[in-house]
């Protein structure tokens, strides 16, 4: 009998490990097996090969899948969105230049994925620059609540629903940055916007956390 | 700096001020001033907690498969073929059958509940071998009395009742018996005797679909074998065991697809 080598499943393993592998600093470039990158990836899924596409999938699966669903909090329509994203993106990758990060790419189409399914739904999505004019106030105290500091943790629960009452584009630059960990230079590739818009969109953001969380605290005092 | 001061400058400041100064100027009043502490206080636990949201959770393995169904039906896609694959370059890498023959009447009823035992021995396989961090289940192992009691897949035709010598043949399913490769090289599994009693049955029955059917057989068998042997040096791995399903799957809709021809 002869050796047979490797099928699709193992190759892209070993794909996805050595891809794995250099981007953590481990990888010995000069190793050919583990040479092995992202920019090939793409290179290859540029000559429409599957496993290459799938390489790409399964290295940002995660975080677009991530930014879906502190979007719109429901796994289904995540799923469905991130899907719809990666196919955008599969489907124009013959465009991609290298003049942004990848992942710059990736989660601009996903966030314009997003915005247009929330915007299907009827929900007002303000751009980012409408909404720096309209709220450019200091953030009321409106629910009446002695001022107490935020102590201790917040779990997972609280800060999701809080997330859930931001308006879009406040929602977009939180979750980007404080989830996801994007920088605010990334952000404004992403979105479209300046730098200190970003940063602008960002603290306001954090203060209407602020006030829904607390007031989501004194409502659970209440009720005991 | 005033309290104003410290609201214009806090999104610039709150991550990190590249201004030394201002850094100084803006931490001189935090100490000195309670509100203006407890908010930066507070905007900094939220971000904080925010990281807890990230990703952790991973789409469901359905998500790629229909993107890849997509793919390949907008023509965006094809396989990587190996150079030294000695297969004819339009067998896709996953056995699909394109039916070429007639279709013709036998009475290989027994290739239902095979069928049906590939399935429950694949779930079996997978489950068995579970994670390191789930509690080990003892997953009963499915018993195939009489084709009646087994349910195959959704569109396999009903099976007659055999005979009951013919009852006696059935074995109950137990996990595929592949060679297992030496270490550090693949070979082509030997086939199984469900495999060769099948290919028996299509070269008596229809011997122009033998060549076919004994292709899409070695590759599927291949795939079982590779994706086990990875799974037991990754027991852990989802992906890896989901993967070893779908190969059993398409093994038992090898077999569907020729008791397709029976009725």
């Amino acid at each position: 009998m002869l050796p047979r080598l490797p099928g699709k499943f193992v190759q892209r393993k070993e794909f996805e490990a050595a891809s794995e592998r250099v981007a953590a600093g481990k990888g010995d470039l000069t190793d050919p097996k583990q040479a092995i990158t992202e920019a090939e990836a793409i290179e290859q899924a540029k000559q429409g090969h599957e496993a290459a596409f799938e390489v790409l999938y399964h290295l940002h699966k995660r975080r677009v899948y991530s930014l879906c669903l502190r979007m719109v909090s429901n796994p289904a329509q995540a799923e469905d969105l991130a899907q719809e994203a990666f196919l955008q993106l599969l489907r124009k990758i013959g465009t991609f230049r290298g003049e942004t990060a990848f992942s710059s790419w990736l989660h601009r189409m996903t966030v314009n994925v997003v915005l247009m399914q929330l915007r299907k739904k009827g929900l007002p999505v303000v751009s980012l620059e409408e909404t720096l004019e309209a709220d450019d106030e200091a953030p009321r105290k409106e629910f009446g609540t002695k001022d107490v500091k935020l102590t201790g943790s917040i779990d997972r629960l609280q800060m999701q629903r809080a997330i859930d009452r931001l308006p879009p584009g406040y929602k977009t630059v939180f979750v980007l940055h404080d989830v996801e960990g994007f920088e605010h230079n990334e952000i404004a590739q992403i979105v479209g916007c300046s730098i200190g818009n970003s940063k602008s969109q960002l603290h306001k953001a954090r203060l209407k956390l602020r006030d829904y969380l607390k007031f989501m605290r004194a409502e659970k005092a209440k009720t005991g | 700096m005033t309290c104003a001061d410290v609201e214009r400058v806090l999104p610039e400041l709150i991550d990190g001020a590249p201004d030394a100064a201002l850094q100084t100027d803006f931490e001189t009043h935090l100490k000195a001033c309670s509100a203006c502490s407890d908010l930066v206080s507070d905007l900094k636990l939220i971000a904080s907690e925010a990281r807890q949201l990230a990703a952790t959770e991973e789409p469901a393995s359905r998500v790629w498969v229909r993107i890849a169904a997509e793919l390949r039906a907008e023509g965006l896609v094809h396989d990587q073929v190996s150079e030294q694959d000695s297969e004819p370059e339009f067998w896709p890498t996953r056995p699909i059958l394109v039916p070429a023959s007639p279709r013709r009447r036998w009475s290989a009823w027994w290739l239902a509940p095979v069928a049906a035992a590939l399935l429950a021995a694949g779930s079996y396989v997978v489950s068995h071998k579970s994670a390191p961090q789930v509690a080990k289940q003892q997953a009963p192992v499915p018993s195939v009395t009489s084709p009646a009691t087994v349910t195959p897949a959704a569109n396999a035709p009903s099976v007659p009742t055999p005979a009951p010598q013919q009852v006696a043949q059935q074995k109950s399913p137990k996990p595929i018996k592949i060679a297992e490769p030496a270490v550090g090289s693949l070979v082509e599994p030997e086939p199984s005797a469900e495999d060769q009693q099948f290919l028996s049955e299509v070269s008596t029955r229809a011997p122009s679909m033998r060549a076919t059917y004994e292709s899409q057989l070695r590759a599927v068998n291949a795939d079982i074998l590779e994706t086990q042997a990875y799974v037991d040096r990754n027991p852990g791995d989802v992906d890896a065991r989901q993967h070893l399903m779908d190969a059993y799957q398409q093994k038992a809709l090898l077999y569907q697809i020729a008791l397709d021809r029976i009725q």
